[in-house]
């Protein structure tokens, strides 16, 4: 019996469940500084996206 | 009757202001540039979690875990890591860098972008404008089912009123500031959904002991579920049995792959700033998803031993067979009233979250991927607004109709339904034009029509629930499948998702790839 379950696929769902979950964590945790400087310092696309988004959220009701 | 008015004003109160605020806060192009728009992790964490996890996942979900026990526990792994890790780390952060080279906007808009195809963009959101109402309507139907049993009122006012407030809120504004409205109504639905796994669990006697009292009841099982493969609340099907079938390949992997095709979620990477973004908000979005599906999955099961103790009967059979009405019987029944009013604003919060960032994907794909890139050959019109506005309160027809219409326990099954459908006509051709610079036009064509048309014909002659609902097979072969067991069993997504892969990377092969200009500026950023 583990955890109360007798089927051992049971049991498997369960602990991968929370394992999962704290594999995410983890990840989080060890990646929190990476990623945070682009390839190019040009803005200039960012910032054309941004405008179009707004006026696509304009559009809408 | 209090309470349930004092919760429900102050959430909408919150929600209306949190609405605002995001609504200003994407106002002007300089506040972007002042780095005013930096999504907090914790704020993109919830709110991806809110818009995937829906009432659906709550009602539908918990009272289909309560049919079939803790094997459900399966799809809160699948949930976790493929809804949050493979699509945050191995499609989100592509997304992100492709959807800004590329100018794009929407989901079917990148991938018309990648493959230079205004067809994919336009079809695209053909398939998003038609089924997604489906998936709507269920999200709906979850609270609705829940006001029906707490109220006492019928069904069909309780599903035209909720749908009414919900396009009153959509249209007033909703779609407007989705991103911080939806993190709020993530704190909710975490609060309440813990406190919910909490006292269950420690009602019977904690973990261990709560599991073991559901291995105890086994038995109870009704003689055709046992035949059918049921082999008690605490333990898988019997393997290979039609319910085995069902439970992996429809409710597991049908909802737990088809995540990646959601066009709503996958529209949310293009939003953030930079990969830090995206990695700071995977373990919120994780441990959001398992404080409110891992909890909804196991007390569904856990609701077993409950109606048994107390009244001798299982949950299945109190509410007449109606899955959907398990959790909210469950906790209209176990829980003081003051509570049960908390729940409903945290199912609002569920159906609200989901509904507005569902409507805002039916009124993107409808103006931009239909009626401007697909109708318009590209060109930019004003009248797009009207059709828009048009669209969406045609898409909330379509919601009601569809609500009506549906039989009873279909949440997780219409759910199910359209994370298939979008499973099997996105996925191989998102990945590859992710990762495969060779993948070809027509290719992508091939695999979009091919995922899409397989899975179609597959519900509607061969997969016995679809088939048996539409009644085409029987008209036309006089049977309810073509095929026997397990074949009839088999979703959709099984057997389409395959193929379109296939029939992706084999049209590559032989056909002219897309333009070399366009591919470097799609990976510019890789």
């Amino acid at each position: 019996m583990m955890l109360g379950f007798s089927d051992s696929w049971v049991f498997a769902g369960f602990a991968f469940t929370i394992v999962s979950a704290l594999f995410c964590v983890v990840y989080g945790i060890l990646n929190w500084r990476k990623g945070g400087i682009e390839k190019e310092g040009d803005y200039r696309e960012e910032i054309q996206w941004e405008r179009e988004e707004i006026e696509l959220i304009e559009k809408l009701p | 009757m209090f309470y349930l008015i004092t919760f429900t004003l102050i959430y909408l109160a919150i929600t209306v202001y949190f609405s605002y605020l995001g609504y200003r806060r994407t106002v002007t192009v300089s506040d972007y540039l002042l780095a005013g728009r930096q999504v907090h992790p914790v704020t993109m964490g919830l709110s991806y979690g809110a818009t995937y996890i829906s009432t659906s996942a709550i009602i539908g979900f918990g009272g289909v875990s309560a049919l079939y026990g803790f094997g459900l526990t399966w799809l809160s792994f699948f949930n976790i890591m493929i809804g949050v890790w493979v699509a945050f780390v191995i499609f989100g952060k592509r997304t992100r860098k492709m959807g800004k080279a590329l100018d794009a906007h929407t989901f079917p808009e990148l991938l018309g972008r990648r493959y230079e195809s205004r067809f994919i963009q336009g079809f695209s959101g053909l398939v998003i404008l038609i089924f997604m109402p489906v998936y709507t309507a269920a999200v709906l139907i979850g609270i609705s089912r829940f006001i029906e049993v707490y109220l006492n009122i019928p069904f069909s006012t309780a599903f035209l009123a909720f749908l009414l407030i919900t396009a009153c809120f959509v249209i007033w504004g909703g779609l407007k500031g989705v991103l911080y409205t939806s993190a709020f109504q993530g704190i909710i639905m975490v609060v309440s959904m813990v406190a919910i796994g909490i006292s269950t669990y420690y009602s019977l006697g904690g973990i261990s002991q709560a599991h073991r009292s559901l291995e105890a009841i086994a038995p109870m099982v009704p003689h055709y579920l046992q035949e059918a493969g049921h082999r008690g609340f605490a333990s898988m099907p019997q393997a290979f049995s039609s319910i085995w079938w069902y439970v992996i390949t429809t409710m597991i992997m049908g909802v737990g792959i088809g995540v990646i095709g959601q066009p709503q979620l996958n529209v949310r990477f293009m939003t953030l700033k930079s990969d830090r973004e995206l990695n700071r908000s995977v373990p919120f979005a994780a441990i959001f998803i398992l404080c409110t599906t891992g909890v909804a999955y196991a007390v569904g099961a856990l609701t077993n031993v409950y109606f048994y103790n107390t009244y001798t009967e299982l949950p299945l059979h109190a509410v007449g067979g109606n899955l959907d009405k398990i959790i909210p019987l469950y906790i209209d029944r176990f829980y003081p009233q003051w509570f049960v009013a908390l729940f409903l604003v945290c199912l609002m919060s569920a159906a609200m979250s989901a509904g507005s960032s569902q409507f805002h994907a039916l009124g993107t794909s409808l103006s931009r991927d239909i009626f401007e890139q697909a109708l318009l050959k590209g060109k930019s019109v004003a009248e797009t607004t009207i059709v828009t506005r048009i669209g969406i309160v045609l898409s909330i027809f379509a919601t009601l109709i569809i609500g009506l219409v549906l039989p009873e326990s279909i949440v997780a099954v219409a759910t199910a339904f359209f994370f298939s459908l979008c499973g099997a006509t996105f996925i191989p051709v998102y990945l590859f034009g992710l990762y495969w610079k060779r993948g070809t036009k027509p290719a992508a064509k091939a695999s979009i029509l091919s995922g899409f048309f397989v899975s179609l014909l597959w519900m509607l002659l061969f997969h016995e629930k679809e088939a048996r609902a539409f009644g085409l097979c029987r008209k036309i072969f006089n049977m309810e499948s073509l095929a026997g067991h397990p074949w009839n069993m088999i979703d959709p997504q099984i057997i389409a998702l395959p193929i379109s892969f296939i029939v992706f990377i084999v049209v590559s092969l032989v056909t002219h790839p897309v333009r070399e200009e366009t591919v470097a500026k799609a990976f510019v950023h890789i």
